[in-house]
Parts: C-alpha cells; structure tokens; sequence
C-alpha cells in the first residue's frame, strides 16, 4: 500500500469527492421531489396521470442505470443540444432513482389511513392541499429506511459520471491511474471517500428511524 | 337545510342506500339510530360527499352535493365533522390540528387562526392540551379536540358519525356533553350514534335505518315510548334491554 498516492494527488482526489457530493446533494432533492411527485400521480383519480406515473415507473427502473445516463447525454444532440457529463450525469441520476423512490412513498402513502384524506378533505382542503398537509409529512416518516436505501444506491450510483466524463471521484480516480500506474492503491482510497459519505448517512438513517418509533 | 329526495346508493350489486327521503331543518338535531350495516353512516357521508349517490337528488344549502359544476370544497367549508375513529392529524399538535383548515381554505391570518382554536379549545374544555400532540391525549378528549377543529371553520352543520363508539365508557360522556352543549346553541346537527339516552335527550327528531331504509322517523318521546313499526320495536327491545 502506497499511501503516498493518497498525499500527492489529495487535490485532484478532492476535486473529484467535491463532484460527486455535489452530483449526489442535486440528484437526492431532486429525485426526492420528482419521485415524490410520480408517486402521488401514481395514485390520482385521474387516469392520465395514473398510466403516465405507471409507466414512468416501470420504464425507468427496468432499464440499466446506464442507459437513462446515456439518454440524457447522447439524447439531446438529436435535437441539436448537448449536455455535460456531470450535468447529464446527474439528471439520469436523479431521474433513474426516483421511479424508485416514488415506489416507496407510494407505498407510505397506502399505508396512511384513508381516515386522515377523509378528515382533511371534509374540512374543504382540496386533494393537493390534503396530500402535502396531511398524508405525505405521514407517508415520508413510514418509508425512511427503504428512503435510506435508495439515497446511499444513489450515492455509489453517482459512479456511473465517470463513463460520461463527468467529473466525479471515479473520474479523477482513473487519472491518477494513469498516472500512477498503482490500481489496487488507487482505488482503495476511492473507496474510503465513499465510506465516508455513505456510512455516516447509514447512521443518521438508523437514528432518525429509531427516533420516530419512540 | 338538508335535503334528500330519493337518493339511492349502490356498491356493485349491494344497495346500500333505498329511495333516501330526509330533511333536515335549520337549528335542527336529527339522530340517526339502526343497526350495524344499516347504512347510516354511508347517509351521513353522502352529505359532504364522501360517499357519492347513484341517483336521486340532495342539496345542502341549496346546492346540489352530487352536482359536476358544484365546488365541492366550498360545499365542505360549511359542514364540520367527527368521525368515530377521531382521525386527528398525528403529526400536528393539537393547535395545528385545528388551524390548518382555517389557514389554508379559509385564508385565515395564523394569529387570528389560533384565536379562533383556543376559543373553541376552551370550549371543549381542553385549552391546556394546545400544544400536546394527539397521541398524548386520552380518547375522549381527541374527540374533543376533533370537534372544536370541526367548529373552527364556523360551519352551518355538524355532522357525527359515532362520535362516541370507539371511546372507554368513561369518557363517552364529556364528548356528549360537548354535543349537548352544541345543540343547545342551535348548531345544525346530523348524528349517527349507539347512544339512546342522547337521541332521547337532545334530538328533535329520531331516525330510524335499517337494511339501507328509513323505516320511521318520529320525535323522541314518541319514538321511544311507542314506535310505530315493529322493526323499530324489535331494534329498540335489543339495545334497551341491557
């Protein structure tokens, strides 16, 4: 173990981490919203938007991660357009993991008592009003720890940047491959940046599910 | 006030409700008494829709409930209701609870919001309990809680539907003190309930359902002392026996 590699290219070690933070913080709103969205469309009296949230869902999740990646990087230019890696990267990121968020909290959303829609609706909120008030805040505390799951895949996942240049750890990881020529050393420290991202958020995960069961 | 005319309701091939004729008055309080399954707490909801009718005709107000063109979130602004199961809302504090409609359909300012729910709070006589979280408090006074949220948005009606079944015995009776105050002060009430001693107390006028039919309708005193139908008679040996 050379861990040497990890001092000389600390910085470009570094740019890469701050990337894939970045890609992770914008991917994990952004498919916390989007799914929760596609969630509650999912289960809407309106058909359209029904069959529109069903078959987002199994669309996206039934195929690779990769090629929702490469959709949002090589789509585009049909169109004349070009997007990034990192920005493509992290659309396709955010987009892939939010059919499966939107199944969780579709789930969450099951399990609240029609009771509480009920209560709320009868004192004239409108559908959406009841939604975000009254059942969502209870369906998102039921599905923390599959929550948890999908945000910690999502973290590992924000890998797949690499393949579309975009400027994450694995990235920068491959250039000091190269560079160094040491592969094995190279990336263990990659997996150690992981770690400290994925594993302290296992913990928060572990302890906001332990509070609420209080 | 309230008014059915023929209204009938089907789930698939079960018809729940039959040719529903009801009116209900202003300041009236109508009691809806029968036995499980009967359909009465399916009429009950039908009134603020949530339950729809197959055909026929009910106006609340004057508007027509199951009407396509009919906002039915400003039908509901005018109709408060308790559930059985008091359906309070787990993650707002009690004051939360009871706020959160008057905000957000009303448009009522927050302060002037919490005005409104610590004088009803007080009313019920639970004003301490503001900031507690509704699993803190006791069944009894959850169902209080649930009708001071209800009275909040100043409605013209107030619906209950067994408000006091799924309570402890000993806490039955401060929510029916609660409702027997309300009556008192004129509010429009439609209740579905077991407890007979209320209907024999504090309705105007007593409903009986049974098989998805209003099978007699009469004040209390006569309803108690000399039903006209033997279904009645036969539904009022069982529960008043014990």
């Amino acid at each position: 173990m050379q861990f040497s590699i990890l001092t000389d290219y600390f910085g470009t070690y570094m740019e890469g981490f701050r990337g894939t933070i970045l890609s992770s913080l914008l991917a994990l709103a952004g498919s916390f919203l989007l799914g929760t969205l596609i969630a509650v469309f999912r289960i809407s009296t309106a058909r359209g938007l029904r069959w529109f949230g069903t078959g987002y869902v199994e669309f996206i999740r039934n195929i690779p991660l990769l090629l929702v990646v490469y959709i949002f990087y090589y789509g585009p230019s049909a169109f004349g357009l070009s997007l990034d890696g990192f920005t493509a990267g992290t659309i396709g990121l955010t987009v892939y993991t939010s059919a499966f968020i939107a199944e969780a909290i579709r789930a969450g959303i099951a399990a609240v008592p029609k009771g509480q829609t009920e209560a709320a609706r009868s004192s004239g909120l409108t559908y959406v009003q009841a939604m975000i008030h009254v059942v969502l805040p209870q369906a998102i505390k039921l599905v923390i720890p599959p929550l948890g799951n999908q945000f910690i895949n999502l973290i590992k996942n924000s890998s797949v940047l690499t393949i579309v240049a975009g400027l994450d750890l694995m990235y920068f990881a491959d250039i000091v491959n190269s560079d160094t020529f040491r592969t094995f050393d190279t990336y263990v420290f990659v997996a150690l940046f992981y770690l400290v991202l994925t594993l302290p958020l296992s913990y928060v995960m572990r302890v906001w599910e332990r509070r609420l069961q209080r | 006030m309230i008014d059915f005319h023929k209204v009938e309701k089907h789930y698939g091939h079960f018809h729940v409700l039959k040719s529903i004729d009801l009116h209900v008055d202003e300041g009236e309080v109508v009691v809806v008494v029968g036995p499980s399954g009967s359909g009465k707490s399916t009429m009950l909801r039908c009134i603020n829709r949530l339950e729809t009718i197959t055909s026929g005709g009910l106006t609340v107000n004057g508007v027509a409930v199951n009407d396509k063109k009919t906002d039915i979130n400003k039908v509901r602004r005018d109709i408060g209701m308790v559930f059985q199961h008091f359906n309070l809302y787990p993650h707002k504090k009690v004051i939360d609870n009871i706020t959160l409609a008057p905000v957000k359909v009303l448009g009522v300012s927050k302060t002037e919001a919490e005005k409104t729910a610590m004088y009803y709070l007080e009313k019920v006589g639970i004003a301490d309990k503001a900031q507690a979280y509704p699993s803190q408090l006791s069944g009894g006074q959850q169902q209080r809680v649930a009708i001071a949220r209800g009275l909040a948005m100043k409605p013209k009606i107030m619906l209950f539907d067994e408000p006091t079944s799924a309570l402890d015995p000993e806490m039955v009776g401060e929510v029916l003190d609660v409702m027997r105050t309300l009556a008192k002060e004129g509010m429009t009430m439609v209740v579905v309930t077991h407890e007979m001693g209320f209907a024999r107390e504090v309705a105007d006028r007593v409903i009986f359902m049974d098989q998805g039919q209003i099978v007699e309708e009469a004040a209390p005193e006569q309803f108690f002392a000399s039903p006209r139908e033997e279904r009645t008679r036969t539904f009022l040996s069982r529960v008043l026996s014990h």
